[in-house]
């Protein structure tokens, strides 16, 4: 099994792009704020090299136990960093929004069901039963995390909590690289993944495409720095302040009243 | 080939698409709508305003304060019967009404502060009068609850509506004073 040209391409560009965004993300100091998301691009540089290393000297099989191991990994992977963005979302106080609580649950258990349905949907043409599962697994994650992004979307704009800029970027280039996953995983579940299949091979390359976009979209987006946020007008602390003291001035009132 | 169970597969694909991309623009498209209107299109505040029989509004207040917004003290021969109240208001749905209509009334006043904090204590005074108009509502929602509504009716209405009309007269008073542009649109809707 002797990759082609343009797989060793997109292995080289790969490696060379997850090393790049461990730079920025340690020289800018932004792995302390993003932990999981670090540890994801840290789990893609090990897998790229285990993977490399085992295609070159180990069997079929063993390839396709370790590439399996690995995309389990990446997809808790990801869903830790879905939790990750939305604490800083929705737990910017250090308190999870109390009205999007409930919301949330029923989000996370909807779309773990109807990505799962998605899922079992289609019987992938494939010879082993680690490869349907692997066919099956790629789609369940992608449609997994479409539906975790626009909730997570659709929850933030109805509570009006604010985005920071860095973890809408992360959350941007994760949905988009998402929901292209999503459509060529489809086409994976349908033709199977075989490489000597035009249409298979086509999706898969626009699939590492799209990752690559993305890994130089936050390469770019993580080196600059987020736009500072807006100061609270003076004449809106004022306001505040004197709030502070009225409630605490009827809050000694009203505990007056229950004694 | 495509197998039947393919095509299921596609079709339910495409649905889920279809409803991810829109939900996504949606709220995209709203997002982007609270940042250009922070405080809501003043078109949009007043759709939001139930239209009401001003005249009945009208009348039942008049029944209970004088020009001034004061409570009447004398008996006249005038006075309206529970009956005539709650034929005019339209019972407790149309109270229910002048309750949502409550909550525009003060949006629409602190629409206007945006850009004339002068209007502050006014946007205080209104919420204030609309807690009210809430508590007398909530009182006879109470009363209905317990079968008492025919005793408690009168009172509780007839202070909703009059604490209502007046604060109508102020929304419009706010605007007419500062000028502000949809006064027209404000006493049509009113």
């Amino acid at each position: 099994m002797h990759p082609s040209q343009l797989e060793l391409l997109f292995w080289w560009a790969g490696l060379v792009g997850h090393c790049l965004l461990f730079f920025v993300l340690w020289v800018r100091k932004r792995a302390s704020s993003f932990p999981f998301f670090t540890a994801l691009i840290t789990a893609n540089i090990v897998r790229t090299v285990t993977l490399f290393t085992v295609h070159g000297r180990a069997s079929r099989d063993t390839y396709f136990v370790t590439y399996f191991a690995f995309a389990i990994l990446d997809l808790a992977l990801q869903l830790c960093v879905v939790y990750e963005l939305a604490s800083k979302i929705f737990r910017s106080t250090g308190k999870w929004a109390p009205d999007v609580r409930r919301g949330t649950q029923v989000l996370v258990f909807g779309s773990v069901i109807v990505a799962l349905a998605l899922a079992a949907m289609p019987t992938p043409p494939e010879r082993t039963q680690l490869k349907v599962l692997l066919d099956r697994g790629n789609l369940f994650s992608s449609a997994l995390l479409c539906e975790l992004f626009v909730g997570m979307i659709a929850f933030s704009v109805t509570a009006r909590l604010p985005w920071n800029t860095h973890v809408s970027r992360l959350a941007q280039g994760l949905g988009f690289y998402s929901l292209v996953g999503l459509l060529t995983e489809a086409g994976h579940n349908i033709t199977g993944m075989v490489r000597s299949l035009a249409l298979s091979h086509q999706l898969t390359i626009l699939r590492e495409c799209t990752y690559l976009f993305c890994l130089g979209y936050w390469i770019v987006t993580l080196w600059c720095n987020a736009p500072a946020p807006k100061e609270l007008p003076e004449e809106m602390r004022r306001q505040l302040f004197t709030l502070e003291k009225r409630l605490a001035y009827d809050l000694r009132r009203l505990r007056g009243l229950k004694r | 080939m495509i197998t039947i169970r393919i095509l299921y597969f596609l079709i339910a694909l495409a649905v889920f698409v279809a409803a991810l991309l829109t939900a996504g623009t949606y709220y995209y498209l709203r997002s982007l709508r609270r940042k250009k209107y922070p405080y809501g299109k003043w078109e949009d505040i007043l759709k939001r305003l139930t239209i009401v029989d001003r005249d009945s509004i009208e009348m039942i207040a008049r029944d209970f304060v004088d020009e001034t917004g004061q409570q009447r003290t004398e008996e006249r021969d005038t006075d309206l019967d529970p009956a005539e109240i709650w034929d005019l208001i339209g019972g407790m749905k149309g109270l229910r009404e002048l309750e949502r209509n409550c909550a525009v009334l003060v949006d629409l006043v602190f629409y206007v502060q945006q850009w004339y904090p002068e209007a502050l204590l006014i946007t205080d005074r209104m919420r204030q009068e609309a807690r009210e108009v809430e508590w007398h509502i909530s009182r006879l929602r109470a009363a209905e609850k317990n079968g008492k509504l025919d005793d408690w009716f009168t009172d509780y209405a007839q202070r909703a509506v009059a604490k209502y009309y007046l604060m109508t007269r102020q929304v419009l008073a706010l605007y007419k004073q500062g000028n502000f542009p949809g006064v027209m649109e404000l006493q049509k809707a009113l």
